[in-house]
């Protein structure tokens, strides 16, 4: 039974070095490829052509949600549901339904912004691919690892091993799926 | 990996600044003579209240530049580093402030002494035609509210801000010299004993000069409200002056998107933290109901029978939607954050609208025959611009004059490789 190919995998000793072979992959017109390394690397992101998270967007969404839900619960509980005066103050008012909707807007904020960084970055992951290379473990260490994937359109393996040759990696491995 | 970083090109004079200088002195000066011929139309009361307007509204950004640079120099903050010039240059201000404010005392040495503060008159006849020394709520607080305190503390609050200044522009500006680290210490313990003197000077001020207008009125939160007013005047003027400098050539290479998104976070947070006090001290009166607390919202929202005045519309549309919503909303966005047209906007919108509440708070102590809030937009109006603009022309003319006397960048600031490197 032969395995299925996931990727190629290179190594490299530098943060300026998988910096720039990063720029050259990215320029080649990949798009299914990432980065392995023991710490953040300022500027990778853009040297992968990375554009922002768009996890904000779901912390907008939830902040949203949790406003309306604080709003309509106080007015569902109080003036409609259950009739209640409360201080001689009108069944309904965003006055003192406004504290709770502003807890609930953090709240549902914090959620959507931790789920939605959860869900994008495809977590949690009990395995990947990576994890059968031997070295990996190097890449919380003291070793830089680039990924490039089997599944992208450009990939074509005598090709993208001469491409990541050409940008400084060595060792490169092609990694079972 | 940032590139930018090592050359720094401060060494290189800066552009002159003496023909922005006399412009703005001249501007000032003559928003000061339009004020003063306010006195002949509207009469004393009215043209002290809007030259209360003016002066508050410049302290709070001369304050609100000294907390930051305070609180920078507390958190040993490095971004910061290339604003903290300019905020320094900011605080020279302040003599010429403290020279503003003396109209308004020697205001309240003449005649019956309530040409500005009503409290300060005994004589003054309040609501139910009794007088402010008969009035149990004025005796309370006697001890703090009369003329000898008022003075001695005003003169307190300017000497405090403009020696905590000079400690903080000599240390910075002796640095560029001989780059020594010493002085960035003793910074920071300026900045440990500064910032409650600072916390506590701006709250006296915001409740002798402001609040005290309503002196019966009762709030906790007033001095809280009025920081929060004074940093965010002083970041929308950060980022004015960051643009110019950026436009003049002086910022180029050295400011980077993560300059602009750090200084936007910052708003962002300040748009929330004014928000969260104003409407605790909205809510809060709201809740208890109390006549002694309401009057003063009631006074900003109906007259005597009962119809709504100019004001309920000024606090709804221009502080609860203008001071707030829209600007928060704005800096949501990471990209607006970033694009030098949209801070622009926003920067002048929020100054625009801190204009208004400082109005808010001041310009309703003058009333009509029955007491009701004088309206929003009135000849009054125009004497308070007029008032902004010369106090401001002061304001940006010291500002300019001081631009010149230190280099463009702290360039022996032990922080400055990080703050020209600042990334996320």
């Amino acid at each position: 039974m032969s395995a299925q190919s996931y990727g190629l995998i290179a190594t490299f000793e530098t943060p300026a070095a998988i910096y720039h072979a990063a720029e050259q992959v990215r320029d080649a017109g990949y798009k299914h490829w990432d980065c392995i390394s023991p710490f953040p690397i300022h500027g990778l992101d853009k040297a992968m052509g990375l554009k922002r998270s768009i996890v904000p967007r779901f912390s907008l969404a939830g902040g949203i949600t949790g406003f309306c839900t604080g709003m309509s619960l106080i007015w569902w509980t109080g003036a409609y549901d259950y009739k209640l005066i409360v201080g001689g103050k009108p069944f309904f008012s965003p006055m003192f339904a406004f504290p709770v909707s502003y807890e609930l807007t953090i709240l549902f904020t914090a959620f959507a912004t931790i789920g939605g960084m959860l869900f994008l970055n495809g977590l949690p992951k009990h395995y990947h691919p990576v994890l059968k290379y031997e070295h990996i473990k190097r890449g919380m260490d003291d070793t830089f690892f680039l990924v490039i994937e089997s599944r992208d359109p450009r990939f074509n393996l005598a090709n993208t091993k001469g491409l990541l040759e050409k940008a400084g990696g060595r060792d490169i491995k092609e990694l079972e799926a | 990996m940032s590139t930018h970083a090592a050359t720094v090109p401060a060494g290189l004079p800066a552009a002159s600044t003496a023909a922005g200088a006399s412009k703005a002195l001249m501007i000032g000066l003559a928003g000061i003579v339009v004020t003063a011929a306010g006195y002949f139309v509207s009469g004393a009361h009215a043209i002290a209240m809007s030259w209360l307007v003016g002066v508050t509204y410049w302290t709070a950004m001369a304050i609100g530049m000294l907390m930051l640079i305070l609180i920078h120099h507390i958190f040993d903050a490095s971004w910061s580093v290339l604003l903290r010039r300019q905020f320094e240059h900011g605080l020279a201000s302040f003599k010429w402030l403290a020279l503003l404010f003396a109209p308004l005392v020697i205001a309240s040495l003449l005649g019956t002494h309530d040409i500005v503060w009503p409290w300060m008159n005994p004589a003054g006849e309040i609501h139910g035609g009794h007088t402010v020394g008969h009035d149990p709520l004025y005796l309370k607080k006697a001890v703090f509210l009369n003329l000898n305190m008022f003075i001695g503390m005003t003169a307190a609050f300017f000497l405090l801000w403009m020696w905590l200044s000079a400690r903080l522009r000599k240390a910075s500006f002796t640095q560029d010299k001989d780059g020594d680290v010493k002085w960035t210490f003793m910074n920071r313990k300026t900045a440990a004993f500064g910032l409650p003197i600072g916390a506590l000077t701006l709250t006296f001020a915001s409740i002798y000069w402001v609040k005290s207008l309503e002196y019966h009125w009762f709030s906790t939160m007033y001095g809280v409200w009025f920081f929060a007013n004074c940093v965010r005047g002083a970041l929308s003027l950060g980022v004015l002056i960051m643009l110019w400098l950026w436009y003049r050539g002086d910022y180029k290479g050295i400011l980077n998107n993560n300059h602009w998104h750090s200084i936007g976070q910052l708003m962002l947070a300040f748009t929330v933290f004014w928000a969260y006090v104003t409407f605790s001290q909205y809510f809060l009166i709201w809740n208890a109901n109390v006549p002694e607390e309401t009057f003063w919202y009631n006074l900003r929202e109906i007259n005597a029978d009962g119809t709504p005045n100019q004001w309920k519309y000024i606090g709804i549309i221009g502080i609860l939607f203008g001071h707030f919503v829209v600007p928060f909303l704005f800096l949501l966005s990471y990209r607006y954050k970033v694009t030098h047209s949209r801070m622009r906007f926003i920067s002048l919108w929020i100054l625009a609208v801190i204009f208004l509440d400082i109005c808010y708070n001041i310009l309703p102590a003058l009333k009509d025959a029955h007491g009701n809030a004088l309206p929003f937009f009135s000849l009054n109006l125009v004497w308070t611009i007029a008032a902004t603009i010369g106090v401001g022309g002061i304001c940006i003319w010291a500002y300019l004059r001081s631009f010149p006397g230190a280099k463009l960048v702290p360039i022996c600031d032990p922080r400055i490789k990080e703050c020209l490197t600042h990334h996320e």
